[in-house]
């Protein structure tokens, strides 16, 4: 029985949290289907322990090709370097994060090796009979869910969005393999050069790997108001979202923006303030755990998806939970 | 001559007619009912009980008990008004139409609908979209406004050049008159002169000749295809000049909107959206509508050509949803932006002669220059109801604020008249510029308005202290 | 500078309403318009024609309907338009749309750059660019949120990656996926119009591309939708209103306890 795997993703030699979510994924399909669960890793500089964490959390095998010139995501080199291993190893699934990285490289792959992809996928399943991945994904804004699946081409591969799934616990009994492989030069792509990095402001919102993003929408009124939110959100280690017309208004760059013309999000809370709801921001926010809103109209979209909404003026609101949360906070240091 | 305060009695003489959850007197239930779109602070004023009334019946019950105890009334639709005149500055009775909104009758024959006057203006177009009809008596606020409110003030809009104000499409009327009698005006006759047209009296008088209940409204075919035209223009008069031409030669547009420099400019840095505006002086959107898309595409080609031919710098074409969103969202947002500059402002409605507006534009700049405030000036070119809005300077004092805005209006005020306008087009008089109207209306013509008042409502209990103040009771 | 410019015509849903009970958008009468997001990879690629002369050509795989979205962007200053329709290409999933349109591509000659938006909004999937890159060997960059140079032979860009921004350099041609931050769409004028409205659209069908039919439509898509799902998104959570002073207390401790009672705080 071929084996499933997970597309593990580091940073300047670390683990990304998204690689463990994987694995808590990947091993139910595993599991279902009786075979083994092998993480694929691309990078440099990456410690033995990192590697056995991926054991610790799910792991049976570890692919580590381990190269200095896979240190930086380059997608023509990743690709052919993940084609081959699926060529060689032949795996019945992978599944790889929508990240940036993930949506580069897994449709990049699906054409080197002939086979389907499906992107952000919220549920994944094994069909009994045939041991087909089915593959469930929102559509059209969300309003239908689409279950897919690939039956005559391998492996079945599909995305999942970060944030989605929870690690499973750390195990540090779990034994697994762990291979390194050499990096092969003739798979090796020099065209395309990684030649900067431009980290943002202290505030850059990964909002799709957040555990809690904090928005505002356009009843923010205008830019300086956001310190309000960000506020709210450091009570929380969240990170700052917004809508649409928020961004449009420039009151905050564009990776912060919420729906579907900006990020689909699956954080543990969402909460917004002055974001009216239109069928593409829910349409981002939907897969969140919990959802509050305040807004001062009743009547607002938004209230349809929320866990907890406030009726009322944000800007009487928002300072409001704020001084309580801080007061809180005070009481627990005392 | 005072009015009675409303009594304990009264309260339950109200609830005898209405039951107990149609009346209602604790301040916290009663505040929204206090004020409309105008500043709160400085026109609010607390009802003694509000009431809301589902018949006809109960109406006109309500105002007998009013008229006969000396208790004035105030009428109320949403409350999205922007003159006051929803505003019990006397106490007394709001009487809210809000829980009568029910569609008495959808005539296919005759086109036309009959609804209770506290349906939301855009609820009646949902209803009879699906058979290619539609209501086009609507002004802007059309998400929230009711019908009766839309007659109340004569609505106008954005649309008013092709498709005119809520007048137009008023065929019947029920009314409750200040005595508590009921009455129906007109039906749905396309012709009559059978006496005066009592019905278009009270279209536009503010809800101070009685109580309108419901109404009959004209419909027309519902326009499915539409384009927009953004119009670039080194002056306003080059702009302007431009308004004649496009109206005499054929197609006339649903809005031939006009906005400044100022106003662009403002409303196109809060949205961030980068219109090519830099060296325009003024532009004109402009929209055509009609049921096939190719040929309103090709009448709006041949507006743009004219507007080339008449001195445009540039004409953007908008002819699907993405782009028409972009260009309608800079006008819509000039408002919202100039309170983001500065929250205090006298959003003013004045209109003049269409061939006039090029002649205004140096007067406000004058004004503006004179007070220290600016004065952007957008709004509906193509009937010349221009929102010529007074911004507070972010650095007067509130004070001083108040000294020079009712300055700086009577200046705005004189201007219009000069050039042959008047100090509101689609807001009311209300009480915002009750004073205002006195000082720019012909004597004749007021007491001609007066007498009609009197006669109507002798013991002047209906929405008193709007419009005008009567020399009697109910003066302030 | 040519350039090329795959685009798609989507359902335009920003104005849609809502169902009351599902929380779905209600489709009825939803009119199509090009993808907003590639109206960004559009306006890119016309400044980059403006400042380094050539072409831009753009085209779309749709029915025939899709033509107006390709006369959209001529009116904006695209200069050619290719539909790439048959109904052979119908039900084509991510993987059979870039083989098709990566072989229109081919047919169109030589050119400097592919540009395409990050994913339309109604598939949502983002594959395809990234599936052209591949089937045409190109250097891909997707994410795109800045064009810092561009010579005769490379050009560097920035990508907007989860923490910050990944600077890339590489040969042309090359193909990039652009998000919004890169450029901000112009309006078309009305000389545009009239010069896309005399613009004959030229297509492309199955037999003119020699397409190997096992690749294309249905037929060719790897994946198979086997199952369709109508969600209910509405939830009935609790509303408090924060009106006066006690309401405005009440509800902000009554959100502190519902925080607390799911461990968010």
């Amino acid at each position: 029985m071929s084996h499933v795997w997970t597309i593990a993703e580091q940073s300047k030699g670390k683990l990304r949290a998204v690689s463990f979510e994987l694995l808590s994924r990947g091993r139910k399909l595993a599991d279902k289907m009786g075979t083994k669960l092998c993480a694929v890793l691309l990078g440099a500089n990456v410690s033995d322990e990192s590697l056995q964490e991926l054991i610790y959390r799910g792991a049976d095998e570890v692919y580590f090709v381990d190269d200095h010139r896979l240190e930086n995501f380059v997608v023509e080199t990743y690709s052919n370097v993940l084609s081959d291993l699926i060529r060689q190893y032949k795996p019945h699934t992978i599944l790889a994060a929508a990240t940036s990285s993930g949506r580069t490289l897994m449709p990049h792959v699906a054409i080197q090796v002939t086979t389907g992809l499906t992107a952000d996928c919220t549920e994944l399943d094994i069909e009994e009979e045939t041991n087909h991945l089915l593959q469930t994904r929102p559509a059209i804004g969300g309003n239908i869910m689409a279950t897919i699946k690939t039956p005559n081409h391998s492996p079945q591969m599909a995305t999942v969005r970060p944030k989605s799934s929870r690690p499973l616990a750390l195990e540090r009994t779990r034994q697994g393999k762990i291979t390194r492989l050499a990096l092969k030069e003739e798979l090796l792509d020099p065209r395309v050069q990684v030649i900067g990095y431009r980290e943002d402001t202290e505030e850059f919102a990964n909002i799709e790997e957040a555990e809690v993003v904090v928005a505002g929408g356009k009843g923010m009124k205008k830019a300086e108001n956001f310190t309000l939110l960000r506020e709210l959100a450091s009570h929380f280690n969240g990170v700052l979202g917004a809508s649409r017309d928020a961004v449009d208004r420039g009151w905050l760059p564009y990776p912060h923006q919420v729906g579907l013309s900006g990020k689909t999000i699956s954080p543990k809370l969402y909460i917004c303030a002055g974001v009216s709801g239109s069928i593409q921001h829910l349409a981002g926010i939907k897969t969140s755990e919990y959802i509050v809103a305040i807004n001062q109209d009743p009547d607002a979209n938004i209230f349809r998806l929320a866990d907890f909404g406030i009726v009322g003026n944000l800007f009487e609101v928002i300072p409001l939970i704020n001084a309580k949360l801080a007061a809180r906070k005070q009481k627990e240091g005392e | 001559m005072r009015y009675n305060p409303v009594t304990p009695v009264n309260i339950e003489e109200l609830k005898q007619i209405l039951g107990e959850k149609n009346v209602f007197s604790d301040e916290e239930k009663m505040e929204a009912y206090s004020h409309d779109e105008t500043n709160k602070q400085e026109y609010g004023h607390m009802p003694e009980v509000v009431v809301t009334p589902t018949t006809t019946a109960e109406i006109a019950q309500i105002v007998k008990l009013a008229n006969n105890r000396l208790i004035p009334i105030t009428p109320r639709g949403a409350g999205s008004g922007l003159s006051g005149g929803a505003i019990p500055i006397f106490g007394g009775i709001v009487l809210s139409i809000e829980k009568m909104n029910k569609v008495l009758d959808i005539d296919y024959g005759n086109m036309t609908l009959t609804a209770e006057a506290g349906i939301v203006t855009n609820d009646i177009n949902a209803l009879i979209k699906d058979q290619g009809l539609f209501y086009a008596g609507y002004p802007m606020s059309l998400e929230t406004c009711y019908l009766g409110g839309n007659i109340a003030e004569n609505a106008g809009g954005g649309k008013a050049v092709k498709y005119g104000v809520t007048g137009r499409y008023i065929m019947g009327l029920e009314l409750v008159t200040p005595k508590g009698e009921i009455v129906q005006l007109g039906g749905k006759l396309t012709k009559d002169v059978t006496g005066y047209d009592l019905k278009q009296l009270i279209v536009g008088s503010e809800g101070t000749l009685g109580i309108v209940t419901s109404a009959t409204i004209k419909l027309t075919g519902l326009p499915t295809a539409k384009s927009n035209l953004l119009v670039l223009y080194k002056t306003p008069k080059d702009a302007i000049d431009t308004v004649p031409v496009i109206m005499s030669r054929g197609t006339i547009p649903t809005s031939i909107e006009f906005m400044d420099k100022l106003s662009v400019q403002t409303s196109c840095d809060y949205l961030n959206e980068s219109l090519p505006y830099q060296e325009a002086g003024a532009m004109l959107l402009i929209e055509v509508d009609g049921i096939n898309q190719e040929q309103v595409e090709l009448s709006a080609e041949g507006i743009g050509d004219l507007c080339m031919e008449n001195g445009a710098i540039e004409v953007y074409v908008a002819d699907n949803y993405t782009t028409q969103e972009r260009i309608w969202n800079v006008r819509r947002n000039i408002a919202e932006a100039f309170k983001v500059v500065s929250p205090v402002q006298s959003l003013e409605d004045i209109v003049v002669p269409i061939a006039a507006i090029p002649d205004i534009i140096p007067e406000l700049e004058q004004i503006s220059e004179k007070y220290d405030i600016k004065i952007p000036c957008y709004g509906h070119a193509g009937d010349g109801n221009l929102h010529a809005t007074l911004v507070k300077n972010p650095e007067h004092s509130m004070e001083h604020w108040r000294e020079i805005e009712p300055q700086a209006l009577r200046e705005l005020y004189a201007v219009t008249k000069r050039l042959g306008g008047k100090i509101s087009g689609e807001h009311g008089i209300g009480l915002k510029r009750k004073k205002y109207m006195l000082e720019n209306m012909d004597p004749v013509e007021l007491d001609l308005m007066k007498l009609i008042k009197k006669a109507w409502d002798p013991n002047n209990i209906m929405n008193p202290g709007k419009i005008f103040d009567l020399e009697t009771r109910g003066s302030i | 500078m040519d350039i090329i410019i795959p685009i798609k015509q989507v359902p335009e849903t920003s104005n849609v309403k809502m169902d009351k009970e599902t929380g779905t958008m209600i489709r009825e009468g939803v009119v199509s318009v090009i993808n907003p997001l590639d109206l960004y990879a559009i306006e890119t690629g016309i400044q980059l024609k403006e400042k380094f002369g050539g072409k831009v050509t753009v085209c779309t795989m749709g029915p025939q309907s899709a033509a107006k979205a390709l006369k959209e962007a001529i009116a904006m200053g695209c200069d050619e338009g290719i539909l790439i329709s048959d109904r052979k290409f119908a039900g084509a999933d991510t993987w059979a749309t870039s083989y098709t349109i990566s072989e229109a591509i081919k047919q169109l000659g030589s050119y400097d750059l592919i540009i395409t938006g990050e994913r339309a909004t109604d598939g949502d999937t983002g594959q395809v660019g990234p599936g052209i890159a591949a089937w045409l060997g190109l250097p891909l960059a997707t994410y795109v949120s800045k064009i810092s140079d561009v010579t005769q032979e490379s050009i560097i860009v920035e990508r907007l990656v989860e923490d910050g921004y990944q600077i890339l350099q590489m040969p042309l041609p090359a193909l990039l996926t652009v998000v919004k931050e890169v450029s901000n769409p112009r309006l078309p004028t009305l000389r545009g119009k009239k010069k896309a409205r005399a613009y004959e659209i030229q297509v492309m069908n199955a037999a003119d591309l020699q397409l190997n039919e096992a690749c294309i439509g249905l037929k060719g898509s790897p994946t198979r939708v086997i199952k369709i799902g109508y969600p209910k998104v509405t939830r009935s959570g609790k509303i408090v209103k924060a009106s006066g002073d006690t309401g405005l207390n009440d509800a902000v401790d009554a959100l502190l306890q519902f925080l607390e009672e799911k461990e968010l705080i």
